[in-house]
């Protein structure tokens, strides 16, 4: 009952005239953001951050969730209709979702992939709902060896669930764990790696260094491309599935919702791993998997669902320890913390309203994000008339400003540029840059655990043994390693592990 | 050279980095252990990928990475837009604070058609001016973004 009255106050905070304006707004630039290629989430959420300062901080988060959870939803239209996935987790969605489009059907698949998405996103949020409380009780009792038992596990998942083989992310973690240690020492107050520029002394910014990995490498990736694209047109009353696909996708969304919302608990590329799981498990249940390529309604249902259930469960780790589980997440962390509100296991008992407020917006956002996706689909197609020759100039205008807001620093800019040019070299190399970021958020945490916990036990390791937690943690982190190890070198791979790596 | 080769001395060069300014910071002891003792341990964990990579890039590379190995033109040709936009983007920040948004951005945007996208002058004109008048009024406007003024005072 405690959920229900507590949901009931969520909407109250929800409904209030400025939070639905503000639900609608994220919603409605997280489609755009996902309809148009080159800007994801990300880029989204940071350029919206400075727009959140005068706000409040359950109305910056209702609109930042709205454009991550839009995004998903905008993604999949550019997928279906042009064969170019609006965002990394529709690129699975191409493959028979275009197909579909090539025999007439791209609207029966956008119907699917919307209906689909606000299924897996409305499913997702009700465990969120029920599962990050409780979460976050659990994790009051985590001291400083605890939470070095859950980081290291974290680890050792983003190395195996990333889009490279476990020996290809590792490396990128200990890149981004090493940038993480950039500045002033929290115990000591030493200076690390800053040669004396006053602006590494807080560290190296969150934003600049994703913005730049993520937004500026791949329109440098984009650019080496041909600019040339096909849309093709749907109307509205082709957007109507027959009995048989609306039969068919029962199943997969189901699946889906399920597949995307454990995959989403886990860090790193979650939403993009969810759905080409969804799509390998979908092929293996199929009574024909050949057909599947040629344009099946089952390879846009479940993926579509599944990486929408994964943006509502990504935000479980992120609002109930503290850990978020991909950059658009991370950078939501950053946009609360600008508001004076800490993620972690004290967010929701000490701010209920922002969470239950978040929670009901969210419910609110599925039903808005369904209307503006299916009757008005055509008025984010326009969007795709526009060049891309002249769409990456203002892409990477949108990059530098959404940087240069937070802080208003042209070092930052610089940061941005560099890791941009990185990241190009490292897409280049087929490495992911997703776990460098993530593991130069956490990094700094999991130091200062590691730090702590020796000082309290006067150096002795025998305290990460001590409490049930912590030994069944590193217990798990262990056995994930060996797995890994084995999984790294054995010559064959899961068909999911080897679409994936295609996929890249 | 292989792409994981190419990777493998990125993780030895950064891993060299980070381990010749860790050992410069206090290391303590076990029991209050010195900001020094986390970058070194990822240093060394650097240099073993790098190496790693080194070796295995190197074996895969003799046995299969024929379509891998571009020709030198080729790569040339591929990164000469990247390179491009990199250059102009790092002309914008240097300018950015002193120019102010306005001029900065419209200069930005009329190099990049210019330039990068092959616009006719006029075209890269008329767009340069509307996309940087546009994007000034939506940002400092709309959402309140502190821009910096620099020669317009806007």
């Amino acid at each position: 009952m405690d959920v229900f009255s507590n949901l009931a106050q969520g909407f109250q905070t929800a409904l209030s005239l400025q939070n639905v304006y503000l639900c609608f707004i994220g919603c409605l630039w997280g489609t755009m953001v996902g309809v148009l290629p080159g800007i994801g989430p990300l880029a989204g959420i940071t350029l919206l951050i400075p727009a959140t300062f005068g706000l409040d901080a359950t109305g910056a988060i209702i609109m930042l969730a709205g454009i991550y959870y839009g995004a998903m939803y905008g993604g999949s239209t550019t997928s279906i209709l042009m064969n170019v996935p609006g965002e990394s987790a529709s690129v699975v969605t191409c493959i028979d979702g275009y197909q579909m489009t090539l025999k007439g059907r791209g609207g029966a698949a956008l119907f699917i992939s919307a209906w689909g998405s606000f299924l897996g996103g409305t499913l997702s949020i009700i465990g969120l709902m029920l599962l990050a409380p409780t979460l976050a009780d659990f994790a009051m009792k985590f001291g400083p060896p605890e939470m070095f038992a859950v980081l290291l596990v974290a680890f050792v998942l983003l190395g195996s669930l990333g889009s490279g083989s476990f020996f290809r992310t590792m490396p990128m973690v200990f890149i981004g764990l090493l940038v993480g240690t950039i500045g002033m020492d929290p115990l000591t107050g030493s200076l690390r790696f800053t040669h004396n520029v006053p602006d590494l002394y807080d560290g190296i910014g969150l934003l600049p260094v994703a913005m730049g990995a993520m937004g500026v490498g791949e329109i440098l990736i984009a650019t080496e491309e041909s600019l040339l694209r096909i849309i093709h047109k749907v109307k509205l009353r082709e957007l109507l599935p027959t009995r048989d696909e609306l039969r068919a996708s029962w199943g997969p969304i189901f699946r889906g919702s399920g597949i995307g919302f454990v995959i989403g608990l886990l860090p790193g590329s979650a939403h993009v791993l969810s759905s080409f799981v969804s799509y390998m498990a979908e092929k293996r249940l199929a009574k024909r998997p050949e057909e599947f390529g040629s344009g099946r309604i089952e390879g846009v249902a479940g993926p579509e669902t599944a990486n929408n259930a994964a943006s509502g469960s990504a935000m479980i780790p992120f609002l109930s320890l503290g850990i978020p589980t991909g950059p658009a997440p991370a950078v939501m962390m950053i946009a609360l913390l600008i508001h004076g509100i800490a993620p972690g296991p004290l967010f929701i008992s000490k701010n209920p309203h922002v969470f239950w407020g978040l929670i009901a917006s969210m419910y609110l956002g599925n039903v808005m994000l369904i209307i503006l996706n299916l009757p008005l689909v055509g008025i984010f197609i326009s969007l795709l008339r526009i060049p891309f020759r002249i769409l990456f100039p203002v892409i990477l205008l949108i990059c530098l400003v959404g940087t240069y807001s937070v802080n208003t620093s042209t070092f930052e800019l610089a940061v941005l540029l560099l890791f941009g040019v990185l990241g190009y070299f490292i897409r280049k190399m087929k490495y992911d840059m997703a776990p460098l970021i993530l593991a130069m958020i956490i990094g700094p945490t999991m130091e200062l655990s590691l730090r702590q916990a020796l000082m309290r036990s006067d150096g002795s390791f025998s305290i990460f043994w001590e409490s049930p937690i912590t030994m069944i943690l590193i217990g798990v982190s262990l056995l994930l390693l060996v797995w890994n190890v084995y999984r790294g070198i054995r010559p064959t791979k899961a068909s999911w592990e080897k679409a994936l790596e295609e996929g890249k | 050279m292989t792409k994981d080769r190419a990777a493998s001395i990125l993780f030895f060069l950064t891993g060299i980095y980070g381990f010749y300014f860790s050992v410069q910071l206090p290391m303590g002891r076990w029991n209050e252990p010195g900001p020094g003792v986390f970058p070194i341990t990822l240093s060394i964990l650097l240099l073993i990928s790098g190496i790693a990579w080194f070796i295995v890039g190197k074996r895969g590379g003799a046995e299969k990475n024929q379509a891998e190995k571009a020709s030198r033109r080729d790569v040339v040709k591929a990164l000469a837009t990247p390179l491009k936009i990199v250059g102009i983007t790092a002309l914008l920040i240097v300018v950015f604070n002193r120019a102010g948004y306005l001029v900065a951005s419209t200069l930005y945007i009329f190099i990049l058609l210019f330039w990068v996208s092959r616009y006719r002058i006029v075209v890269s004109l008329l767009l340069a001016l509307s996309i940087g008048i546009g994007s000034w009024y939506f940002f400092q406007k709309i959402l309140s973004v502190q821009l910096p003024k620099g020669l317009l005072f806007m």
